[in-house]
């Protein structure tokens, strides 16, 4: 099963309203990613936290293409691949990020070419579940930004 | 009742066909408030929303508002609205969005003086309502508003009423269709439904659903989306059993892998449309007469398909991804749309040997716990499927393991999508012709367990399928369009 070529209207309108509400530019891939029905959101240039050996780049994470009947995927990437911490997690004893793993042909078709990403997978919607009718781009992207700040181990 | 002189009402066509539609408990509260008038007469209004199809409009009922002390004045001929009454009835509708209009239903009860109440509108109700209704239409060109009257006997009459370049104009209702686990369908007097002309060739099933239920089949209109496993077989037993109308969506073409587990792709039919071997099997198979069949080499949730099962009375939902199941899910439910899902599922253990296999026919209606309900839709399966080849990566991901790509196609065996057609096929019998007191929520068969199960679950608090009941055209119900 394949996706139209083109992100619906729902998504496109999703996506600006994020942009508004963020402050950050985003941008949706114009087709999806070769074998998902998953369109890349991302921003190129998003602060990072300041434990991270890179102050800021690229954030984005995938959207399906039923958004928001279907949910956000419960991960978002950076494209700062080479990310550590400066210092080492006091309980990991590394200075590798948390349950984040370089992945490559995640953002294929989007702006950013066939570059790989970090991608952290930390469980965003563990505590309140998707909902289509009431949770928005924004919510998710504010999920992402909020697992920023928690400490970087489980 | 106060006859006079036939005031002559503006009748005019909106739709080839025209329901009202309520769910069985708006519907069983109006009409048993109602009733409980007589001998006097009684109404209420009833907010409206349209369900506009390709030929068929419906206006479907929610809301009820029941007049305060002092707001009708009723006796057993005659009926007295006041204007307090109706304004508060369009401050509603007009509060409730430009979409929604109003719905007069008022009572004939049986009366010593008058009889039986006849459900057809009296020379008064025309004189009234010809003034009534370009007030409640007029200035929502947007909405459709509808009048009913209900007889002593279970009978019932209705119009439409709607404004179109400055005039509000009328048509009468052909049915009336109450929506709850079963369908039931009263013809008013301007039905078009009609008899099979020889129903001896359905003698043995007549004996199960009776007259009654062998006209309902001969009339009644029902779409498949999905001519594969399960939607071809589903036609064969539709056609077989004298469904007059069927409409069929599939955009494949049949291949040679398809013949042994679908039906009526014959050698002739491979490298055509699936849908034109579904015609021919089932023009070749039809015991209704007449019988239509209509295909669409589109598939069935595209805005077009999905504008279009808004004509049926009970859907089939023979797709297999999750995708298209959300539209068809919340069409059931918002459009006051019977639909009967099928699904057919198979589990491979380390070894790739298959150790569970299931297969179910679950009922989409009202009453009837939704598919988000019984968790078969989340927007956690939705996006599991939309990740295609790259399903579950995030698992993957932190632990530096490779992705293990799929082609994401499952086994499909005949047996098992027969098995599932078959419960189906007795949940439209008790759906569409009642051949029991209840209709069981889902039923499911069960492997390893070798369990046939009715598996009944609650409906979810605030779950969709209880708060978009009969919004029609006023929800948004995104099409689904894949390759």
């Amino acid at each position: 099963m394949e996706a139209l070529v083109q992100p619906s209207e729902l998504l496109l309108e999703a996506v600006k309203d994020l942009s508004a509400r963020s402050g950050h530019a985003f941008q949706i891939s114009p087709t999806p990613v070769p074998g998902t029905n998953l369109f890349v959101v991302h921003t190129e240039q998003h602060e990072y936290r300041q434990e991270y050996t890179v102050p800021s780049g690229g954030l984005g994470f995938r959207a399906p293409f039923n958004f928001p009947d279907a949910a956000p995927e419960d991960s978002f990437f950076i494209t700062a691949i080479d990310t550590k911490l400066i210092t080492p997690d006091s309980v990991r004893r590394t200075t590798d990020l948390n349950r984040a793993g370089r992945a490559d042909g995640h953002v294929n078709g989007s702006a950013l070419t066939n570059i790989p990403v970090l991608v952290f997978s930390w469980h965003l919607w563990d505590r309140v579940p998707w909902n289509r009718r009431k949770h928005t781009l924004f919510d998710h992207y504010t999920h992402c930004v909020r697992r920023f700040g928690l400490a970087e181990h489980d | 009742m106060n006859d006079r002189k036939r005031v002559k009402l503006p009748v005019d066509h909106l739709s080839d066909e025209l329901h009202i539609a309520a769910d069985t408990d708006t519907w069983r509260e109006v009409t048993t408030k109602l009733k409980a008038d007589a001998p006097n007469e009684a109404c209420c209004f009833l907010l409206t929303r349209p369900s506009r199809g390709v030929r068929r409009t419906t206006v479907l009922i929610r809301e009820i508002i029941w007049p305060k002390s002092g707001e009708v004045t009723a006796t057993p001929g005659s009926l007295e609205v006041s204007a307090d009454f109706i304004s508060r009835a369009m401050d509603a509708a007009i509060d409730a969005g430009p979409m929604v209009g109003l719905c007069l239903v008022h009572t004939h009860p049986k009366s010593e003086i008058f009889g039986e109440g006849i459900a057809r509108f009296s020379s008064r109700d025309d004189w009234y309502e010809e003034r009534l209704f370009p007030t409640i239409t007029l200035d929502r060109p947007d909405a459709i508003s509808a009048s009913i009257v209900l007889g002593s006997t279970g009978d019932i009459d209705g119009r439409i009423w709607w404004a179109d370049r400055g005039r509000s104009l009328t048509q009468a209702a052909h049915a009336i269709r109450i929506v709850g686990p079963e369908l039931t369908i009263v013809e008013t007097p301007s039905s078009n439904w009609k008899d099979h002309p020889d129903p001896t060739v359905m003698d043995r099933s007549t004996r199960l659903w009776g007259k009654e239920g062998r006209r309902r089949l001969q009339n009644l209109r029902i779409g498949i989306p999905g001519a594969g496993g399960t939607g071809s077989l589903t036609i064969l037993g539709l056609a077989t059993m004298g469904v007059g109308k069927l409409l069929v969506w599939d955009k494949d073409i049949a291949k040679k892998q398809n013949r042994h587990r679908t039906a009526g792709v014959t050698a002739e039919f491979v490298d055509h449309p699936k849908v034109q071997a579904m015609k021919a099997m089932a023009e070749s198979l039809a015991t209704a007469e007449p019988f239509s069949i209509e295909v669409y080499e589109e598939w069935g949730t595209t805005a077009e398909a999905l504008t279009r099962l808004k004509d049926c009375d009970v859907i089939f939902c023979c797709v297999d991804k999750f995708a298209p199941r959300v539209p068809l899910n919340d069409l059931a439910y918002a459009h006051l749309i019977p639909t009967i899902d099928m699904a057919s599922w198979m589990h491979p253990d380390h070894n790739k040997q298959i150790d569970a296999l299931m297969t179910h026919a679950h009922v989409w209606s009202p009453g009837i716990p939704c598919a988000w309900c019984r968790e078969t839709l989340s927007s956690f399966i939705l996006m599991r499927e939309a990740q295609g080849r790259q399903q579950a990566i995030e698992r993957r991901i932190p632990y530096g393991l490779a992705l293990e790509e799929t082609d994401g196609v499952e086994p499909s065996v005949l047996p098992l999508n027969m098995l599932g057609v078959s419960l189906a096929l007795i949940q439209f019998m008790q759906v569409a012709l009642k051949i029991t007191t209840r209709t069981p929520n889902d039923l499911k068969f069960f492997l390893p367990e070798w369990e046939l199960d009715e598996s009944d679950r609650p409906v979810r608090h605030a779950c969709d399928c209880v708060l978009t009941l009969g919004l029609g055209d006023t929800l948004r119900i995104s099409p689904v369009e894949i390759e």
